[in-house]
């Protein structure tokens, strides 16, 4: 339908998403650079902007005083692992989206959070932080979609539904893991750690993480970018994809290692923030419509500034850190659930 | 001679009837859920499911014997500690009465054959029901505060049948406490260091509030203040940007993190830039025969220890003397002076802002 579409109105399509584009694009820029402008020390606006400036001027200068390193060592590398972890999570979520054309999936599904949550509870069990937690979530959460890639395939075939099934079997299975870590752990030290580390935080960003996440993130975000047409065509029924000289296996598992990349490591840097994959396709899909060509970069943008700005509103709210899971789900639900009356009123209108 | 043997004789009898009722007598206990806790005579077997818990009955009977079941991770925290030092045969203990989780395995557990476990008290009765049902005798605790503290201490004390043991060492905490308050309270609020305990460091940082947090409790006593007073809730996790803007005078590292030392500061691009790090105020908690963060046993020796540091001006406490003091009389032990060292991480932080007076003479 949404096909349809854009086929019949492009002309006057194309000046909407330019401006629909435009718009996000200046959304995300003002809420970044809100989010360094705003946290718990106090710096004035017009000192952030000589800060960044002489940053930018000189970038071998380490910074020296503590507003210097409050802006430039904790609220910067932080506003940009959020950004791109929006980023990363919202494309992740349209993309599976798509591949199984139904609008209610997200990473979750294909186990690999949970992979990659088993990976960092175990790390904090036995005392490790750091890069041997980031290591351990990545690398459980890629066996996690390894293992649902082997449970999928039959018969040198792999089917959507398998895939969907697999990844219930597996993400269970480390689910009970995680269980069975959190049942061992102390309870005086690193089970409270495991639990807050669960529900997902960035304050533990720093340039080193952010360097880490870049990698995976980046190699992720990319090949769905350039697997956005095949998307489309993912998007079709299995025959009339394989008529187009598609094969729809290949390419799912494409997708899905992207995915995985992108999951992954955003669960080992940040914990697992759901939601995001969920909420943003959907407020991008309104925007822009279901064409995966426009739909990725908008889910793109939308995500990067939707958890810039609730990672915001977590670290600077109260001074405790306010989980980011509680915050995605408490304003991604409402937020969602609105977004949804109001494009079923529209849709059943015309 | 006729006159005297009636008088020895009504002596004897006395001293007879004076110490019957006292055998017969049953011993009873308010625990901390309102229960009373009933038993025949003192007891020998003790199983102990809360964590702190089995280092106090070890330190209220002043030995191993009675303790027959413990926590994997007090166990773990014993073993690897100065008490496994000092009780080597604490290894040998049993501790799969319980997971970490503080379910009880009751088969596990009566298979210990306690005459009393000690559990958790407002945890719900998922973690208690089954110790009852099981036939076994349960006195409930809950922790936190000095008050409890020292309400659990008697009542384990008691059940073994040494009160006068936790009557001491109660009597020891309220002197101290009385002791430091009335020289604390004069302190002016400008003179008050502000210090941030840290509860956790390693992976992500956390702080508590000050309500019902017992680092608060001897943060006050030691004539300092919480800069995380006004948190909700206890270890509540904390960005370093929020500790840049408390900018405590004094950071205190908690001694659960095994891995965590002073390099956790003085390496962090923020953290190094407030006043405690400037100042070389950043201490971690001692670890003697329990962790001394906590309520426990050796809680005055904490005191004491924050308040030397605090206030050198107006505390002035013999620390390792006072050490020594009370280890003898805990657990029956004399410390070693590398005892004290490794206690205390003179290693570490020997070289910190007035820590040289905690080092040998």
């Amino acid at each position: 339908m949404a096909m349809a579409a854009a086929e019949s109105g492009r002309k006057s399509l194309i000046g909407v998403r330019i401006g629909a584009f435009g718009l996000m694009a200046l959304a995300l820029v003002a809420a970044m650079l809100f989010s360094i402008g705003a946290g718990r020390f106090s710096v004035d606006v017009p000192r952030i902007g000589e800060i960044l400036l002489a940053a930018v001027m000189n970038p071998d200068a380490a910074p020296s005083q503590m507003d210097e390193r409050i802006v430039l060592l904790v609220r910067l590398p932080r506003v940009l692992l959020a950004a791109l972890s929006g980023a990363a999570l919202a494309v992740g979520g349209a993309a599976l989206q798509g591949v199984f054309r139904n609008p209610l999936v997200s990473p979750q599904v294909l186990g690999i959070s949970q992979g990659a949550a088993f990976g960092g509870a175990l790390a904090i069990l036995f005392g490790y932080s750091g890069f041997i937690l980031l290591g351990m979530a990545f690398l459980l959460g890629l066996s996690a979609l390894v293992m649902v890639g082997l449970l999928a395939r039959i018969n040198g075939r792999t089917e959507v539904i398998t895939v969907i099934l697999a990844g219930m079997i597996v993400g269970a299975l480390f689910a009970a893991l995680v269980s069975v870590v959190q049942f061992v752990a102390d309870p005086n030290t690193s089970l409270p750690a495991i639990v807050y580390w669960l529900m997902g935080s960035f304050s533990t960003a720093t340039w080193p993480r952010l360097w880490l996440a870049v990698p995976g993130m980046g190699l992720g975000l990319f090949a769905v970018w350039m697997l956005r047409y095949r998307l489309n065509l993912l998007a079709l029924e299995e025959q009339e994809a394989r008529s187009l000289g598609v094969n729809p296996d290949r390419e799912r598992w494409y997708i899905f290692v992207a995915i995985s990349l992108m999951t992954g490591t955003s669960v080992a840097v940040a914990g697992i923030i759901g939601w995001i994959g969920l909420v943003v396709p959907h407020a991008a899909r309104i925007l822009v419509g279901e064409d995966h060509r426009v739909l990725i970069p908008a889910s793109a943008l939308l995500g990067a500034a939707y958890l810039t700005l609730i990672d915001t509103m977590a670290r600077t709210l109260t001074a405790a850190e306010i989980p980011l899971g509680v915050l995605t789900a408490l304003v991604g639900a409402p937020v969602f659930g609105t977004l949804l009356r109001r494009h079923f009123k529209e849709t059943s209108r015309t | 001679m006729t006159i005297r043997f009636p008088i020895a004789l009504a002596g004897v009898v006395l001293a007879i009837l004076a110490s019957i009722p006292a055998r017969a007598d049953p011993i009873t206990i308010n625990d901390h859920e309102g229960r009373t806790v009933t038993l025949a005579k003192p007891v020998e077997r003790i199983a102990s499911i809360p964590i702190p818990m089995a280092s106090t009955i070890i330190a209220m009977d002043g030995g191993t014997s009675k303790l027959v079941g413990m926590n994997p991770t007090a166990k773990s925290a014993i073993v690897e500690g100065v008490l496994g030092k000092i009780f080597p045969e604490a290894k040998d203990i049993p501790s799969d009465i319980t997971a970490p989780n503080f379910i009880p395995n009751v088969e596990e557990l009566a298979a210990t054959n306690p005459e009393l476990v000690i559990q958790w008290a407002d945890r719900g009765p998922d973690l208690v029901d089954p110790i009852v049902n099981a036939g076994l005798n349960a006195l409930l605790i809950s922790y936190g505060s000095e008050e409890k503290t020292k309400q659990y201490q008697a009542m384990v004390a008691t059940a073994m049948g040494k009160p006068e043991r936790a009557e001491m060492i109660n009597g020891w905490r309220d002197q101290v406490a009385a002791e430091m308050a009335a020289k604390s309270k004069d302190i002016p609020a400008d003179k008050k260091p502000r210090i941030l305990y840290l509860g956790r460091a390693l992976e992500s940082l956390t702080a508590s509030g000050d309500k019902g947090n017992y680092a608060a409790f001897y943060v006050n006593l030691a004539g300092a203040v919480s800069v995380s007073a006004d948190l909700e809730g206890q270890g509540t996790t904390i960005s370093p940007e929020q500790i840049a803007e408390w900018n405590p005078d004094v950071i205190l590292l908690n001694s659960f993190e095994a891995k965590l030392g002073l390099e956790r500061i003085y390496d962090d691009p923020i953290l190094s830039l407030t006043k405690a790090a400037q100042d070389k105020r950043v201490y971690k908690m001692p670890l003697g025969g329990y962790r001394w963060d906590p309520p426990n046993q050796e809680s005055p020796l904490t005191w004491m220890w924050l308040a030397n540091l605090m206030h050198p001006d107006i505390f002035q406490y013999d620390l390792r003397a006072e050490m020594k003091k009370a280890y003898k009389t805990l657990y029956d032990y004399d410390l070693t002076d590398e005892d004290i060292d490794g206690i205390l991480w003179i290693g570490m932080q020997g070289d910190a802002t007035d820590y040289a007076q905690f080092k040998a003479k």
